[in-house]
């Protein structure tokens, strides 16, 4: 995590966008900072990707305004592009080509001469573990070497916003870890970072901040224990009994509340108003005669901030 | 697994009915592909009077009974429409200009009396070498008329034959009796003739044998004296000197006789003195030798001199005067029978081809189809490339990637676009030289200038890709549409058969796709040999429909991908 006392380098002012009449963004706002990686969490169909396609300028909303070290994206959009990395879903790359050509190619986009975005497209290489492969054809390469070369097809040119729409789907884990060491590095090198997942453990682990997004509405923004904390729900205790129990045994206890209770399996899950009340609980067990074979805690973290704070519904019918 | 079979059966009937391209592909494309076919190729098959026949500009030079004959004819043709010209420029220039007019003709003057008289006539064709199955079409037209001129002329002259062949073979079989009759009649006379030379010649020759035998006789008796007379003499000095030989041999036997009785008598003297004996007594001297010599003489028998050959003097004979040899005359009305006859020889009608251009030109199918079919895959390659490409980039997302390194959409469609250009340009090259070299296709006068037309194609080509991905939409849709398009265009374009098989309405469609100006600028260039200017124009087409093309993709470009 780094310090975030960079300047503002993008600012995303009450986007709105509907297809029809379906609305899609409804006056999202957020501020990016140089060297800062935020976190773009939401459920599918939240919005995210249209968002990062607005900060992209692929997409134009239908209101607000996109601005990029101070560029505004409505007129000067080339310019703007200039300072974006996009890290598309999808894997953006020329299968017949070889790695070395892709990052070639979108390095000299970038006005970068041939020489430079030789080195530039090696260095990338490098950094992504992909030196040994740099002739073979995409289409040779594994899963993961292709996330890879597609995080690096995003950084050739050293972008200063880096949008990363799910770069780490479907990898392994050693491929993930590689590009969240490569993003960081990006970051920590003084790029603003978008990062949009549905990886909480990976927004927990990177990011400076977080943006909840949900039906097109920025629902809650902070740091993880900031979202963690509104998600306002406290440790879950997990225990396993040998019978059915008398109910309510555990209710002299305040802040206590059994949140699965039939049918009966051997198992009771409480949630706890802190983590000091597993004593009280075994406890209030011992006095009722509930025999407890065993028990687990459970710490509240970001997913399950991430379900208290957006339901547990389903929203697919909301999918973007 | 039967239950696994009914199941993924049914399966397949619920995914075709929510594939629309798939049931596009089943039904829809192949009924477009039909119907356009079936339209462009009705006249093929039939063509209603008047409606969509061809047009046939004539040239009447003859202005006699054949022309308006061969007009007339024509006319009554449902599948062609005559129309009456005076200068072969102008019908050189309808060949060119108009829609369904693949060749004029022009029907010589004198026609008319060439074929009264026995005589051939041409019917000049001035062709459109590009037209080869329309003139084709009118031409099996013409040959049908023809046909039946010269079938109908033929009839006309055998009916005279026959009625003329009675007459001379009457006329024939009279003169024959006539002429043997007269035969026999010299003959007889002949044989008179004959018997009074004869006659007279005997008679000649009589006279002249009795006189060569008196003649004769009378040299032999002469000549026999003469030997008579000249052995007297050589026998008569023959006998002296018998004589003196006879006296000698008398003397030299008495001489002998002395020698004897001297040589007794002196042996007997002697005796002792034998030696002391006087020589004998001399011989006689011989007869000269040349008395001797003429006893040797052979007998000189003298030569009878030969009669004189007689000559044999010139007979004389007069002969008679021959009677008149019987005539040998055809009979007096045949000379006007025969000549009847062959004043009405049929003529022969017939008819050969000029190219319009004045330039030789004899294409075959693959001066058709090479450019054509060379159009239509090169509009595929183009959806393919561009359309499917340009579609694909999107959803690989490397599209969106490239516009965020900057690249602005145009650039990415110019780039695009301006390769495939030139990939389909060297495709169309390709073809070109394998057309040359397997096929022996005409490349014109210069085959550079193809590639006017062939750039011109390639551009508008990409651009109408362009518009088809901006239709289509997705990937799966845009063969087929693309595809169906480009058949279409191909097909009604004139690049799988000739413009004027279609209807009239479709060629009027037609002008609105640049299959069909460059189709018409590669047989201009190709088969026609026109200059090279006149392949600019409906390049300029070619260019002009690209161009709306391009502004039409663009626009739809942008507002789908931008």
């Amino acid at each position: 995590m780094t310090m975030l006392s960079g300047e503002t380098v993008l600012e995303a002012i009450v986007l709105r966008k509907s297809y029809g009449r379906r609305v899609v963004l409804d006056g999202v706002s957020l501020t990016l900072r140089r060297g800062e990686m935020v976190g773009l969490l939401g459920p599918n169909g939240a919005g995210k990707t249209t968002i990062l396609s607005i900060l992209a300028t692929l997409l134009r909303p239908d209101g607000g305004e996109v601005r990029i070290t101070g560029i505004g994206a409505g007129s000067h959009r080339y310019e703007l592009r200039r300072k974006l990395g996009f890290v598309p879903q999808s894997l953006a790359l020329y299968q017949s080509l070889t790695p070395l050509q892709n990052l070639e190619l979108f390095a000299r986009l970038h006005r970068i001469d041939r020489r430079q975005a030789r080195i530039e497209s090696m260095q990338m290489l490098e950094e992504v573990g992909l030196v040994e492969r740099a002739h073979d054809r995409v289409a040779t390469l594994s899963g993961g070497m292709k996330r890879r070369l597609n995080l690096a097809c995003g950084l050739v040119h050293r972008p200063e916003v880096l949008l990363l729409d799910e770069p780490s789907v479907g990898v392994d884990p050693q491929s993930r870890e590689q590009i969240l060491l490569t993003v960081r590095r990006t970051a920590d090198a003084g790029a603003a970072v978008i990062y949009s997942t549905h990886y909480m453990e990976e927004v927990e682990r990177m990011c400076d901040r977080i943006l909840l997004i949900d039906r097109g509405q920025l629902i809650a923004e902070g740091t993880t224990a900031e979202l963690i904390g509104r998600g306002g729900r406290g440790p879950l205790m997990e225990i396993s009994i040998e019978a059915a129990s008398p109910s309510g045994w555990y209710g002299g206890l305040a802040g206590v509340v059994e949140l699965r209770n039939a049918p009966f399996d051997g198992r009771m899950v409480l949630q706890l108003a802190h983590p000091a009340q597993v004593s009280e609980v075994l406890d209030c067990a011992r006095a009722a005669g509930v025999r407890i074979v065993n028990f687990a805690l459970h710490s509240p973290n970001l997913s399950d901030a991430f379900m208290a704070l957006t339901g547990r519904a389903l929203h697919d019918a909301n999918a973007d | 697994m039967p239950r696994a079979a009914w199941l993924v059966f049914v399966n397949e009937f619920r995914l075709l009915a929510r594939d629309r391209v798939g049931v596009f592909m089943l039904v829809v494309a192949p009924v477009v592909i039909i119907l356009v076919a079936g339209l462009s190729l009705g006249n093929v098959y039939g063509v209603a009077a008047g409606q969509s026949a061809y047009v046939v500009p004539i040239i009447d030079d003859d202005h006699g009974v054949a022309a308006h004959f061969i007009i007339s004819a024509l006319e009554r043709e449902s599948a062609v429409k005559v129309i009456k010209v005076d200068k072969l420029d102008l019908a050189r220039a309808a060949v060119e200009a108009r829609d369904r007019t693949p060749l004029a003709i022009i029907i010589p003057a004198g026609a008319t009396r060439s074929l009264e008289t026995g005589g051939v006539v041409q019917l000049e064709l001035y062709v459109d070498p590009v037209k080869r199955l329309e003139v084709s079409a009118i031409e099996s037209h013409l040959d049908k008329l023809c046909r039946e001129i010269n079938m109908r002329a033929q009839g006309e002259f055998h009916g005279k034959l026959m009625q003329q062949d009675a007459i001379v073979r009457h006329q024939l079989e009279q003169a024959d009796q006539d002429f043997a009759t007269a035969v026999q009649r010299y003959q007889g006379q002949l044989r008179k003739q004959r018997k009074t030379v004869e006659a007279s010649l005997n008679a000649q020759m009589k006279g002249i044998l009795g006189q060569f035998e008196k003649e004769g006789r009378a040299t032999i008796e002469r000549s026999t004296a003469d030997v008579k007379s000249a052995l007297t003499r050589d026998i008569a000095s023959r006998r002296d000197a018998v004589t003196a030989v006879s006296r000698y041999l008398g003397a030299l036997q008495a001489s002998e006789r002395e020698f004897d009785n001297w040589f007794a008598a002196l042996k007997a003297i002697a005796d002792a003195h034998r030696v002391h004996l006087p020589p004998p007594p001399t011989l006689p001297a011989s007869p000269p030798k040349e008395e001797l010599s003429e006893l040797s003489k052979p007998i000189l028998v003298p030569e009878i001199t030969p009669a004189p050959t007689p000559v044999l003097p010139r007979l004389r004979v007069k002969l008679p005067a021959l009677p008149p040899p019987p005539r040998l005359g055809l009979p007096a009305g045949i000379g006007s029978s025969i000549a009847l006859i062959t004043s009405s020889f049929p003529g022969y009608l017939g008819w050969r081809e000029h190219p319009i251009t004045g330039d030789i030109a004899e294409p075959n199918a693959f001066d058709q189809y090479v450019p054509g079919f060379g159009i239509t895959f090169l509009l595929i390659a183009m959806l393919m490339a561009i359309g499917m490409g340009l579609i694909d980039e999107r959803d690989w997302g490397t599209l969106h990637r490239l516009r965020v390194s900057g690249a602005p959409l145009l650039g990415v469609l110019i780039g695009k676009m301006s390769c495939r250009f030139i990939i389909g340009l060297l495709q169309m090259v390709i073809l070109f030289a394998v057309g040359r070299g397997l096929f022996g296709i005409s490349l014109g006068q210069n085959p550079l200038l193809l590639l006017i037309p062939t750039a011109a194609m390639s551009f508008a080509a990409a651009a109408f890709s362009l518009v088809i991905a901006c239709v289509a939409r997705t990937h799966d849709s845009v063969m087929p549409i693309g595809a169906v398009a480009a058949m279409v265009m191909s097909a009604i374009g004139g690049c799988w058969w000739p413009l004027d098989f279609e209807p009239a309405w479709m060629r009027t469609l037609a002008r609105l796709l640049p299959t069909t100006w460059t189709m018409r600028a590669y047989n201009d260039l190709m088969i026609r040999h026109v200059p090279a200017v006149s392949a600019l124009t409906p390049t300029a087409f070619v260019a002009a429909l690209g161009l709306l093309y391009l502004m039409i993709g663009m626009i739809a470009a942008s507002k789908l991908y931008d």
